[in-house]
């Protein structure tokens, strides 16, 4: 299989894609706040034996990265492809990285607990990916003494996460919801089923693609099945008020927004990120809508390979400056 | 505004910072305050709730230094980073954190996944449970006349019963 944002999965027009991250620690080895240097290399060499056992018919080989060699350009990659988070780039001085080589299974050591182990992949498909994070927990625990009461499950540094340490979600390219203010409906009720919304590639709740990721909040008290069942059902209902939202838009309308934005896409010749992003989610719907005909994965794969550190791992390292001017010629030549 | 650090993209996070009455600004681009750390505030909701909530025990005053035993980890620091010491920390404030986790979570039962203990290597397997294994993996071994594991297995049986005699 090849990486999420090349792909495209279950409900693609909609449901970009589906990450699972299950939060581990392990028993009487301090919380990552306070981990000595020590305690970290005891939990790297704890983690480097465990992950050579994980059956590889689950996820193939899973490759050791020492983050001590990353360099900020391929941490920031990393960011981008959701591999990682901005606080495990941040602090990742002698940390550890587990892999997959299709980079749909990551395990972080030492993040915000000892142990995230994440499951990404395109499309909606929660169970799959679930069931995959689930058997690497499995084979993890017959390596590694889990932090683990019958009362509260699995302890987390954070009491957010305990119990289950499940944390679901799936990316949603929400284009029009998110601009006829039904979005904040949306969103209020997910609260309600202990979900939460918020945007993406863009701070704060505003995404400039349009992509927003709903998320499970709710760790103790419920079964994992339950909170993938109630995260599925409320995705399936903003697909379908998406999906209604976007039959009811006036057709001449719709069909000048996204052939305006390919228009601009295929002939410019400076490309911000943030200029980008929103005019490849106007492509990505007029392609989902059957206006403009290119590959469906295009979209998504330019959105990530175009962002910024992402650019610099694929063409080399360049100025800011020189960045739009590459970005511009990459989108240029893929809309030929 | 542009981002003070790469001078590109537009600033969308502020972060003002008050050291001893000395107020500095900084505005960032998203990617830059993620590369500076400052990305936690924007999701990190849950966790500052929790660290508020725990702020009312702190203002009153209410939480004996008690220490867990095992990282040394006091209530009020947990109460200050909303972030628990260690795996025992659970254990040791129970009491104080029940409240908390019901308003967080709603309940103070885990209902979700259950640790296989008989799975674990490491998990408390009894010595008469190990002692089972080894000899059918013992008998095993004879049976396929590999009798040099038979003899390693016979060996680690008695080691273990050596160990029960001594206890």
């Amino acid at each position: 299989m090849s990486e999420w944002y090349k792909s495209f999965g279950n409900e693609g027009d909609i449901v970009v894609s589906t990450r699972i991250r299950i939060a581990r620690n392990i028993k009487k080895i301090p919380f990552p706040a306070r981990m000595t240097a020590e305690h970290i290399n005891e939990v790297n060499a704890i983690m480097k034996k465990a992950a050579a056992n994980i059956p590889e018919d689950i996820c193939g080989k899973l490759m050791v990265i020492d983050m001590n060699s990353v360099s900020d350009e391929e941490a920031g990659a990393m960011i981008e492809r959701h591999i990682i988070s901005p606080e495990f780039a941040h602090h990742r001085e002698n940390k550890l990285l587990l892999i997959s080589s299709d980079e749909s299974v990551s395990i972080m050591v030492c993040e915000e607990d000892h142990i995230r182990i994440q499951v990404i992949l395109p499309g909606l498909s929660l169970e799959t990916a679930y069931e995959i994070a689930d058997k690497i927990d499995d084979a993890l625990s017959k390596e590694v003494e889990y932090a683990y009461l019958d009362q509260f499950g699995y302890l987390t540094q954070c009491p957010t996460n305990l119990g289950t340490g499940l944390r679901a979600s799936v990316m949603l390219h929400l284009p029009v919801t998110s601009n006829n203010g039904t979005l904040s409906v949306i969103s209020e009720s997910a609260s309600k089923f202990g979900l939460t919304v918020r945007g993406l590639y863009g701070e704060g709740s505003k995404s400039s693609a349009a992509l927003y990721q709903l998320s499970n909040q709710i760790t103790l008290g419920i079964s994992e099945k339950a909170a993938l069942d109630n995260l599925k059902s409320i995705t399936m209902q903003i697909i379908k008020k998406e999906n209604l939202d976007r039959a009811a838009i006036n057709k001449i309308t719709l069909e000048d927004n996204v052939m305006r934005a390919y228009g601009i896409l295929k002939y410019q010749r400076i490309l911000s990120s943030e200029e980008m992003m929103q005019l490849i989610s106007r492509i990505k719907l007029g392609a989902s809508m059957g206006i403009i005909d290119i590959d469906k994965t295009l979209p998504m794969r330019l959105l990530v390979e175009c962002q910024p550190f992402m650019l610099q791992k694929l063409n080399g390292l360049m100025s800011p400056d020189d960045r739009d001017i590459c970005r511009a010629k990459i989108v240029r030549e893929h809309l030929e | 505004m542009l981002c003070e650090n790469c001078g590109k993209n537009t600033a969308t996070t502020h972060i003002k910072t008050v050291i001893n009455g000395v107020v500095t600004e900084k505005n960032l681009c998203g990617y830059c305050a993620a590369m500076s750390g400052y990305s936690k505030f924007v999701n990190n909701g849950f966790a500052s709730m929790l660290t508020s909530m725990f702020g009312d025990e702190l203002a009153t005053g209410n939480i004996k230094e008690h220490r867990c035993e095992c990282c040394g980890t006091r209530f009020s620091d947990i109460a200050e980073s909303g972030k628990m010491g260690c795996s025992e920390c659970y254990e040791a404030f129970k009491n104080k954190l029940i409240p908390y986790l019901k308003r967080v979570h709603g309940t103070t039962e885990h209902i979700g996944k259950k640790l296989n203990k008989t799975s674990s290597a490491l998990a408390t397997v009894t010595v008469e449970d190990k002692k089972e294994t080894l000899r059918a993996q013992m008998l095993k071994a004879v049976s396929e006349e590999n009798f040099e594991l038979a003899a390693k297995l016979r060996d680690e049986i008695k080691e273990l019963e050596g160990r029960e005699d001594n206890e």
